[in-house]
């Protein structure tokens, strides 16, 4: 177990996630002190959402969370360099579509008249 | 009961009196144990053995309460009285809860020395939880169609609470010793009383007659079957055939201690009842 | 939660200097950050004391919760009580994960509340003798409050920030809920009125103690670390003012008076001028000498001790099952 997180009477630290609904992702919440997984889970939904609708809960041990140091969390940054995988770097698209069509309205256009 | 034809509306009710006494009767009942049990629940409030199911055992009181309050508010679209005043003017010998919830929850007052008894909170949740949830199963047949629209509606929450309470007894008995021997001791206590619930007062007979539930011995035999079931789940030894009070809280008699709660239940409004507040 | 291994290449110094460039630009720390230790010592206690006072608050309160005078103020009551608890939880999980590497758990803090080198707010050591106490808690009470922890929503201590804006959501409520009982004591019978007046009357050097002394031009050695610490950004003073600016026009509109004869509005500072209460008599009640704080220590402390064996058992079964 992590020393940072012991605590003397033994209780561990739950994280508690949940899901607003049937449609949405599992966000967390905030944690709680409890002996073992089946009272933090009963305790959950009352410490945190006692007002919000609630669709589903998890518990997770915190020792059982593993992440970045403060250290490493800085590197999580992106040069902004990659238009090519998002739609901004397509923003040409359209204005071809529309110059293809209007090409093409041309030529009918001039087929129409020449019959 | 099944073979009573379906009274939809409250006004329905009314016109057949012996019906609307009998569901005037029983609408107490389950309004009253639901009422007093909740503000015994409300009494632990800061006291619990843990912040955070400190804040979950309110939610079981505020659910609770609420469900009393639904039962109150059906009582007063019957023109017996204002839910208000039901729950707060009644003298103590018209409250028709069962003795077993209006127990005190340890030595002490909630705000003066309080001793409370966290196994008895536990065991008594439970065992009348377990009740509430035969109860409620039944209520879904009744031929007052209001009262089985809410008891559909309390059922989920209820669930909820039989859920929270399940991991609390399958937990301290199967901890320690003391747990083990405090559990004991509160469900030997709890049992001396639980035989009363299922009973359905004096006016039994017509609230069966009239289809509103189902008959005492058939509540009972859910019940205890079904927490039969739970107690040797947990590993815990079935206490066998449940006791019955000496005061039959069904008919009106009660201990002091109910006497007390409504004191001080209704200690602000009874300064002026026909104030607003 | 694991990671990896921290960096030791930088001296304190550099990380110091890290650190104050960090928060000056708006950034925000988190648990496992570095930190001075003098900046998790102002955390440590100013968190620790606002959730013990959240959970001591709920007391005065709990005293009116089976009293409350309707059904639904009875349930809406209940729920505002817990909501006090669940704000003590969230705060003491926030100072406990401060207090982890010094080894110390929310037993301690519970420890030091009973041997009273914890204290929590002067309001919670006051009586609450009747119902129209439950109601000044929640219009004036609460309202001081969300006066104190809107200010620190923008604390440079992330976990304390999310805290706090789950509280404040909250708060919203109780004020309302307040407010509610107040006004409807305001147009009630002349004994509610009373009632009412008098409840005022005896919160009102409570209400003036509870933003903490004035400053009069110095500021002390806490408040100046903890502005520089960007943990929060308003002096005593200014929030006091805040409070009175809100709340004493509305008092007013209800007819009713505080206890100070000479209290007025200066136009050209643009603040009020009140009598100061007595500042040595807060001190004895933050101490725990207060009126009931002898009392709801006792409830505290007698239902903790008594409830351990819950504490124990279900850790037991934890062990056993894993």
């Amino acid at each position: 177990m992590n020393k940072e997180t012991e605590v003397r009477d033994d209780f561990f630290i739950y994280e508690v996630f949940s899901q607003r609904s049937v449609s949405s992702s599992f966000v967390h919440q905030f944690s709680l002190l409890a002996p073992n997984k089946e009272v933090a889970l009963a305790m959950a939904r009352e410490n945190f959402l006692r007002r919000e609708t609630c669709f589903n809960i998890w518990v997770v041990k915190r020792d059982d969370i593993y992440g970045l140091s403060p250290e490493e969390r800085p590197f999580l940054e992106r040069l902004d360099n990659k238009s090519y995988r998002e739609t901004r770097g397509y923003g040409d698209l359209q204005a071809r579509w529309r110059h293809h069509r209007e090409q093409y309205e041309e030529k009918q256009k001039h087929a129409e008249s020449g019959s | 009961m099944g073979d009573f034809s379906q009274v939809e509306t409250t006004e329905a009710a009314k016109q057949n009196p012996e019906y609307a006494q009998a569901l005037t009767d029983l609408l107490f009942q389950l309004a009253d144990d639901d009422f007093i049990l909740a503000y015994r629940g409300s009494e632990w409030l800061g006291l619990a053995p843990h912040i955070e199911e400190d804040v979950a055992f309110s939610s079981m009181s505020q659910d609770m309460m609420g469900h009393a309050v639904m039962f109150y508010e059906m009582l007063e679209q019957l023109g017996v009285g204002k839910a208000d005043d039901l729950a707060q003017l009644r003298e103590a010998d018209a409250f028709r809860n069962g003795i077993l919830v209006e127990r005190k929850n340890g030595e002490g007052d909630y705000n003066t020395d309080p001793h409370y008894d966290w196994a008895y909170a536990i065991v008594r949740s439970y065992v009348y939880g377990l009740y509430k949830q035969v109860r409620l199963e039944s209520l879904l047949q009744s031929s007052y169609t209001p009262l089985a629209l809410v008891s559909r509606k309390m059922m989920t929450e209820h669930r909820y609470h039989l859920m929270h309470w399940q991991v609390w007894l399958t937990q301290l008995a199967n901890s320690t010793d003391e747990a083990r021997k405090r559990l004991e001791a509160a469900i030997e206590k709890v049992w001396k009383d639980a035989g009363e619930l299922y009973q359905l007062g004096a006016n039994a007979d017509a609230i069966v007659r009239c289809g509103l539930i189902a008959g005492e011995g058939e509540l009972k035999q859910k019940w205890l079957t079904l927490t039969q079931g739970i107690f040797e789940k947990a590993g815990l030894v079935w206490a066998g055939e449940p006791g019955v009070p000496e005061q039959r809280g069904r008919h009106g008699q009660h201990t002091p201690e109910l006497a007390q709660a409504l004191a001080t239940l209704s200690e602000v409004y009874r300064i002026d009842p026909a104030a607003g507040w | 939660m694991q990671t990896q291994m921290e960096r030791s290449d930088l001296t304190e110094n550099e990380k110091m200097e890290a650190f104050l460039a960090k928060i000056d630009r708006g950034g925000k720390i988190e648990a496992d950050d570095w930190m001075p230790d003098d900046y998790r010592n102002q955390l440590i206690k100013l968190i620790s004391m606002h959730g013990i006072s959240e959970i001591m608050g709920a007391l005065p309160e709990k005293e009116w919760v089976p009293k409350a005078p309707t059904l639904r103020r009875k349930l809406a009551i209940m729920a505002k009580v817990q909501d006090e608890m669940g704000h003590g939880q969230l705060l003491l999980r926030v100072a406990e994960d401060l207090l982890a590497p010094l080894g110390k758990t929310r037993e301690d803090l519970m420890n030091d509340l009973f041997a009273k080198r914890l204290k929590f707010h002067n309001v919670f050591h006051m009586e609450a003798p009747t119902w129209a106490d439950a109601g000044v808690i929640g219009w004036l009470v609460d309202g001081a409050a969300i006066i104190t922890q809107s200010m620190s929503l923008d604390t440079s201590y992330a976990p304390y920030a999310r805290a706090l804006h789950r509280i404040c959501a909250e708060e919203k409520f109780h004020a309302q809920h307040g407010e509610s009982i107040v006004l409807e004591l305001a147009e009630g019978t002349e004994e509610q009125r009373q009632m009412l007046q008098e409840a005022i009357t005896r919160w009102w050097p409570s209400l003036l103690m509870f933003f903490g002394p004035p400053e009069n031009g110095t500021i002390t050695s806490n408040q100046s670390a903890n502005m520089r610490y960007k943990i929060r950004t308003q002096t005593n003073e200014e929030l006091r003012q805040v409070f009175l600016k809100k709340y004493l026009p509305r008092i007013f509109h209800l007819g009713f008076t505080v206890p100070d004869e000479t209290i007025h509005f200066d136009e050209e500072k643009d603040q009020w001028v009140y009598q100061q209460p007595d500042w040595e008599q807060f001190k004895q009640i933050v101490k725990g000498n207060g009126p009931r704080s002898a009392h709801r220590l006792n409830l505290r402390e007698t239902s903790y001790e008594e409830t351990k064996w819950v504490r124990d058992a279900i850790m037991s079964y934890g062990r056993h099952v894993g």
